[in-house]
């Protein structure tokens, strides 16, 4: 195969062309990806006048932190229920629009708004469904008998944030889902209906294989966006609380850091996060091109 | 083992009608093949006897049982498709299996069918390969495979030859036709390949449109279209049908029954020397001269109206191209019919 090439009348060219796009990854990404990297080895004395050099004390000290180790679980609940029922609820959708077929564009217009909606948004839009004094949703469950505080039920808390959090990335995984539906060919699944087949077990035993590709793929992407992208939902609807019970890693970094102005441990737990996101990358490319193919 | 009925059978889309009413009665083991022009109707026809496609109105028989109302899994028959279709994440095993083991067939049942469908098809090497890491003839087998483990009342086959290059594609007819004799089972077979119909088919179904032409074996066919359009859709190069008008000079008209204004004359039923038994004459000159093995097509244009035809003709015949010639055809082996109908003149 011939790889197209573009020839640039000068040596230079190519660089200046690139040079906006590499300046703005600099200095908003990796210059201060570095300086938490430096900043996760110093302690900063609380006037901000002298830091020092302590190797891996922050580290050391975030990890024997109870406080830690509790967001730390709190964070794999929140980060796995969200993955769960968004990557549950968007299959669900997908495989509906794909019953009805190509003629399935504006309902799946519609199913991507949220997508579009900044998380603070998101945040705020469920707070004010959620709001026990003037929220719709406390109303319908007092009706059920379920009286809804999440400023002072943890768990009430926790679920709520799950739900805003899920809600807004099941948009982005319908889509997925949708374009891997549709490649899958109409025969196998006619072929599958003359081999006795019921539609779940086509389902299961043909078609939801055949995805496993894309299902894999964004069972990364939400864990990832679960753990690193839903400071915004945090903050809006319950800020960490009640009682820390919503203060997932991503949000207590930010608490630490900004409000409690402990910038050592901050940057020692914002470089854990970047490696946990590493890590996921790296396995995700090494799984979607092995184990998951057909 | 069954029989399959289809009465009056029809199916469209919205407004747009696919299959117009379709009559057809098929034998226990019969091969029927399905043939016509692309888009009309025979892969929807297909898919309603499969229970893939709803019915509009009309009835299908399996067996004698209407079916109509009843879920492919349900009519107890086995489809190959055009592109077979593998599950391409489960071994040729698994894909073997697999119809097998929803309908809760023992084990050892199941391996004693896996093995002979192996061995019928020469695939037992394959077992455990998937799809992917096979070839299109292997894949195409493996199709076949997963029909006839299932021991249906039918095979279904929607152009199962149409994506194999020419030589795979003569040798898998030849090994469908001793399969299914071998095996009895009644089948529907599409396919728009004339080749392939005339030679595997124990009755052939034309179709057009939507419509059902002719019904007959393939000599039958061949040899009594009842349609101009099964005149020009059966045989290669295709029947020549020549207005009445332009046999200007012969003594046909007598001879032809009442109503026919068109004669069809199969390009090998020229001869070039007048024949003894009584023939017309038509004066042409020769267009082009196609050397093609055995025979030579001879595309020659008739002086009376200007109309092209194309004469086979045996060995290569000694003709200058652009020259005047008499062709000969004997009067017996004229297809009269009528423009106004369509069909046949000499048909009660
Ligand atoms: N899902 C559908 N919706 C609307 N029209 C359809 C649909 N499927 C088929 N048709 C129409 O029905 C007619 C018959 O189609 P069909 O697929 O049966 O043709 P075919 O004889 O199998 O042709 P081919 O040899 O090209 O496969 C065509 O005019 C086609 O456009
Ligand atoms: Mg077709």
């Amino acid at each position: 195969m011939q790889t197209k090439r573009t020839i640039f009348p000068s040596k230079l060219l190519p660089y200046i062309l690139l040079a906006p796009q590499l300046a703005v990854t600099l200095i908003f990404f990796i210059w201060p990806a570095l300086q938490a990297v430096k900043s996760s080895f110093e302690r900063e004395d609380p006037f901000g006048f002298r830091t020092t050099f302590i190797w891996f004390d922050n580290y050391r000290r975030i990890f024997a932190d109870p406080n830690y180790l509790s967001s730390l679980g709190r964070t794999a609940i929140f980060a796995i229920s969200v993955t769960l029922l968004s990557m549950a609820i968007s299959l669900l959708l997908a495989v509906a629009v794909n019953r009805l077929l190509r003629s399935g564009k504006v309902y799946t217009t519609l199913l991507v708004w949220p997508y579009a909606v900044a998380p603070v948004v998101v945040g705020i839009l469920w707070w004010f469904i959620f709001n026990p004094s003037i929220g719709l949703a406390p109303y319908i469950l007092r009706g059920l008998g379920i009286s809804w505080n999440h400023r002072i039920d943890g768990n009430q808390a926790m679920i709520l944030i799950i739900i805003a959090a899920a809600w807004k990335q099941i948009s982005y995984n319908f889509l997925f889902f949708v374009a891997g539906l549709q490649s899958v060919p109409q025969s196998l699944n006619e072929a599958a209906a003359i081999d006795g087949a019921g539609p779940f077990k086509r389902f299961w035993t043909i078609i939801f294989p055949l995805i496993s590709p894309t299902t894999f793929f964004l069972l990364i992407i939400n864990i990832n966006y679960a753990m690193f992208d839903t400071f915004g939902i945090v903050d809006a609807t319950t800020s960490g609380g009640p009682a820390q019970a919503t203060n997932i890693l991503v949000y207590k970094v930010y608490t630490d850091g900004v409000l409690n102005l402990n910038i050592g441990s901050s940057a020692a737990q914002s470089v854990i996060l970047m490696l946990i996101v590493i890590a996921l990358t790296i396995v995700q490319f090494r799984f979607v091109e092995r184990r998951v193919q057909y | 083992m069954a029989t399959i009925s289809l009465i009056d059978l029809m199916k469209s889309y919205g407004d747009i009608p696919a299959v117009k009413g379709v009559n057809l009665d098929v034998a226990d083991g019969e091969l029927i093949v399905l043939v016509g022009p692309s888009g009309c109707g025979k892969s929807t026809l297909l898919r309603m006897v499969a229970g893939l496609e709803t019915v509009t109105s009309g009835s299908i028989e399996i067996g004698g049982r209407n079916v109509v109302k009843a879920e492919p899994a349900e009519r107890d028959i086995a489809m190959v498709f055009q592109n077979y279709a593998l599950y391409p994440h489960m071994t040729v095993r698994g894909n073997l299996e697999y119809g097998l083991k929803n309908r809760g067939t023992p084990r050892e049942e199941i391996n004693r069918r896996v093995r002979e469908a192996a061995d019928i098809l020469e695939i037992g090497a394959l077992l455990d390969r998937k799809p992917r890491q096979l070839s299109g003839g292997q894949r195409q087998r493996v199709a076949m495979g997963r029909a006839i483990v299932r021991e249906p009342a039918a095979f279904l086959f929607d152009e199962p030859l149409s994506n194999l290059d020419a030589k795979l594609r003569v040798q898998m007819r030849v090994e469908i036709r001793k399969l299914q004799r071998r095996l009895k089972t009644t089948s529907l077979y599409v396919t728009h390949d004339q080749l392939e119909a005339m030679t595997l088919a124990d009755r052939l179904v034309v179709m057009n449109s939507g419509l059902v032409e002719q019904i007959g074996t393939p000599t039958e066919v061949y040899d009594r279209p009842a349609t101009l359009f099964v005149a020009g859709f059966i045989g290669s190069p295709p029947m020549n049908l020549i207005p009445v008008s332009s046999l200007s000079g012969n003594e046909v008209s007598a001879g032809l029954p009442s109503g026919t204004d068109i004669v069809g004359i199969r390009p090998d039923a020229f001869v070039l020397e007048q024949p003894a038994e009584p023939s017309l004459a038509l004066e042409a000159s020769v267009e082009l001269l196609e050397p093609i093995g055995g025979e030579s097509h001879l595309h020659v244009r008739l002086n009376s109206s200007g109309q092209s035809i194309v004469l086979s003709v045996p060995g290569r015949p000694e003709i200058a191209e652009v020259s005047d010639i008499v062709v000969h055809a004997r009067l017996a082996d004229l297809h009269p019919f009528s423009a106004q109908t369509g069909r046949r003149a000499d048909n009660p």
